[in-house]
């Protein structure tokens, strides 16, 4: 990083301009596929009930209303949704790392019998999609009492996401030293304080990243959430969004409004994402 | 400030995987050439390890890669279950004891310091974990920072330190809690040959500073020879020789021990040893030679019996003779010409032979030179030729 930036001016052959030129032509496109939705769904958000519904339409709003996204604050319980939202994620982000980080610490740090059928397990459990085991899902939580509540959603939020937590910090931790660790209890600490002192804060960035993913997955989540939940006021964005989605007409411009504000959140995360992965935290403790 | 007991140690790694291992290891040991007993429990890394340390005493364990140094040293630091045997600190029984609680310390060959942490809370991480109170942790953290000399960098991370002041940092945080043992596991092996000597010396100074035993394990025999009270010489996971550097450089106690210490390495060559009117004789070649009368009463004391045997002589051993006759004839296939001194590089009874001749006399003459295809007339004194039986073992001893 800190060496002295020497520039050397090459005369740019014709076929790495042209490969380059082709390469920021597929950027390109890219970027706008998978933007053009967010862009609509902006122009639909400012749009008033008729210009959606004009026969002649425009993409651009003729007249844009940001009213609309003071509205909807009141037209439903926006803020709750978003409290319940917020809930859900972060309770189930929180179970997913206290039974992940162990559960990781173990498989990447011991050996035991049966290690591998166990991983393989974990792996298989991801390749059911929700929906098939909604029926089972929903049994089990009305034995429980726990339908229609926010705490039934996050603990099928932390059980969705832990095996993808297991996996991914099972690789963050085994991709430590675990001389440092070893070191810490020379030094005098127990397994658990070398842990908690020396193993997890090196491994933060993987960690931030993991939960962070957990988070988004949880915040997103919305065929468990739509069968569970009746009470309106205890529905995520998700579900709670689809009251603009009316017996006799949609309010596109509402509803794409709420769910700007959903991907907020979103957004931002992903950022820290990925100033984490940029960041590499974990070097200069070991050599090299 | 501690005696170390080891007794009779075993580390068996239980199989895991099982065969793909063992084969991995096959195919990819061709220059290594590990032997390691493999049972049906795993793989034998330490057998036998027998081993009183004194306290204060520099130990050295040596051996070419994987024959169980590490292994050895981490069962010490209680980094590694001991499968069998005793290891006893002062005494006390340790096998089961946390290593928290055996009052170690120990410095990594990949230096393990705390990466999230500067370079005074990695040293003063140990003492924190004690209860150490702020003031006396604050002193003893300068003070080992004084004598390592890394106080300028107490404030940085361990990411914007050199290796060498990463090595040091570890040593700092190794001494800082005064342990009873201090395990040094390779520590310079990561360093560029100058920083190597030059820490090597810093090691020897720190020693005569901080009264502590130590155990530096090393695959050097420079740092070998130089650090320790006492080497400990191992291959396979078995011990081959226990001695000070002189002991095992002058007394071999087998062909291994005798080729593994020294540069260059020691001659050998197939010969014969005879038996004649109470005294013994080698031959190899033209050339018989009387052993030392100190040699003649170890074999004697042994009953050794005239036999074929394998003879070492080091190459300063070697002397070029005046004239042919009772001497060993070489051809010269190299000469390395080293300033004080010329190292030929021969062929002799169809053996390698290096022997290093001074380039001047005392009287200031120069003595001949050799080159290619020159004829050495050899010969060396029945004081310095070792004797090894056909299993490879010394017959002296
Ligand atoms: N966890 C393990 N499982 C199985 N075998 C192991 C394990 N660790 C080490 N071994 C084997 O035990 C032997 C001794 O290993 P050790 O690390 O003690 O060697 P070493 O003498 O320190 O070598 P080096 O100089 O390369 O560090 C090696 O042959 C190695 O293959
Ligand atoms: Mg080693």
């Amino acid at each position: 990083m800190s060496e002295p930036a020497v520039t050397v001016k090459r005369p740019a052959s014709l076929k790495k301009t042209i490969l380059r030129l082709l390469l920021y032509f597929v950027v390109l496109d890219v970027c706008v596929i998978t933007l053009y939705p967010y862009f609509a769904m902006l122009c639909t958000a400012l749009k008033g009930r008729g210009e959606i519904f004009a026969t002649q339409g425009t993409i651009l709003p003729i007249t844009a209303l940001w009213s609309n996204f003071v509205d909807i604050w009141s037209l439903a319980p926006m803020a709750k949704y978003m409290l319940n939202s917020f809930l859900i994620a972060g309770g189930s982000t929180l179970i997913a790392m206290l039974c992940g980080i162990p559960a990781a610490y173990a498989l990447a740090r011991m050996k035991f019998k049966g290690q591998t059928a166990f991983l393989a397990f974990v792996i298989v459990s991801q390749m059911f999609a929700p929906v098939v085991l909604l029926i089972g899902i929903y049994q089990v939580m009305l034995a429980l009492h726990l339908t229609d509540s926010i705490w039934g959603l996050i603990f099928i939020n932390a059980a969705f996401n832990q095996a993808f937590t297991v996996w991914l910090l099972r690789g963050t931790f085994m991709g430590i030293s675990a001389e440092m660790e070893q070191a810490a209890t020379i030094d005098g600490c127990t397994r658990v304080q070398s842990m908690m002192r020396v193993l997890l804060p090196v491994a933060a960035p993987g960690i931030v990243t993991t939960l962070i993913f957990i988070f988004i997955n949880a915040w997103n989540e919305y065929t468990v959430a739509l069968c569970l939940i009746k009470t309106d006021t205890l529905k995520p964005l998700t579900v709670g969004i689809n009251i603009f989605n009316g017996y006799n007409i949609i309010e596109w411009q509402y509803l794409f409004a709420a769910s700007i504000f959903a991907i907020i959140p979103v957004v931002i995360l992903f950022m820290c994402i990925e100033k984490n992965l940029v960041s590499g935290l974990a070097s200069g403790g070991v050599k090299g | 400030m501690a005696t170390l007991n080891l007794r009779n140690i075993t580390k068996i790694y239980p199989h895991s995987g099982g065969e793909k291992k063992a084969k991995k290891k096959k195919s990819d040991s061709g220059e290594k050439k590990v032997n390691l007993q493999i049972t049906d429990q795993g793989v034998v890394a330490v057998q036998k390890f027998d081993l009183d340390i004194a306290d204060k005493e520099f130990i050295v364990l040596v051996g070419p890669s994987g024959c169980g140094k590490s292994t050895t040293l981490r069962m010490v630091a209680g980094l590694e279950e001991i499968s069998g045997g005793e290891l006893l600190i002062d005494g006390k029984l340790m096998n089961d004891v946390e290593p928290k609680n055996r009052d170690i310390a120990m410095v990594f060959q990949s230096y393990a310091l705390y990466p999230h942490m500067t370079v005074f809370e990695n040293m003063a991480f140990p003492l924190r974990l004690r209860k150490v109170p702020a003031n006396e942790i604050e002193r003893r953290v300068k003070e080992a920072a004084e004598i390592l000399d890394i106080t300028q960098y107490l404030d940085r991370k361990p990411k914007a330190l050199s290796g060498g002041q990463r090595q040091r940092v570890a040593i700092g945080r190794a001494i800082v809690r005064e342990p009873k043992v201090l395990l040094m596991d390779e520590p310079l092996s990561n360093l560029d040959a100058k920083l190597r000597n030059q820490m090597r010396a810093e090691i020897i100074k720190l020693r005569q500073k901080i009264d502590t035993t130590f155990i530096y394990v090393t695959h050097d025999q420079t740092e070998a020879m130089t650090l320790g009270d006492r080497i400990v010489i191992m291959k396979d996971g078995f011990i081959q020789q226990i001695g000070t550097p002189q002991e095992v450089f002058d007394h071999p106690a087998n062909i291994f021990v005798a080729g593994f210490i020294g540069m260059p390495q020691m001659n050998f060559f197939d010969a014969k040893l005879l038996s004649e009117g109470g005294k013994y004789f080698v031959t190899v070649g033209g050339c018989k030679v009387e052993l030392s009368a100190e040699k003649q009463k170890n074999l004697a004391a042994h009953k050794i019996s005239a036999q074929d045997i394998t003879l070492g002589v080091r190459p300063s051993h070697m002397v070029l003779a005046k004239q042919a006759g009772n001497t060993l004839s070489a051809t010269v296939e190299v000469s390395e010409m080293m300033g004080s001194e010329v190292h030929f590089h021969a062929n002799a009874e169809g053996r390698d032979v290096v022997v290093i001749v001074p380039t001047m006399n005392p009287d200031g003459s120069h003595i001949d030179t050799f080159t290619t295809g020159d004829k050495l007339e050899l010969t060396f004194s029945g004081n310095v030729c070792h004797v090894f039986g056909k299993d490879g073992r010394n017959l002296e001893y």
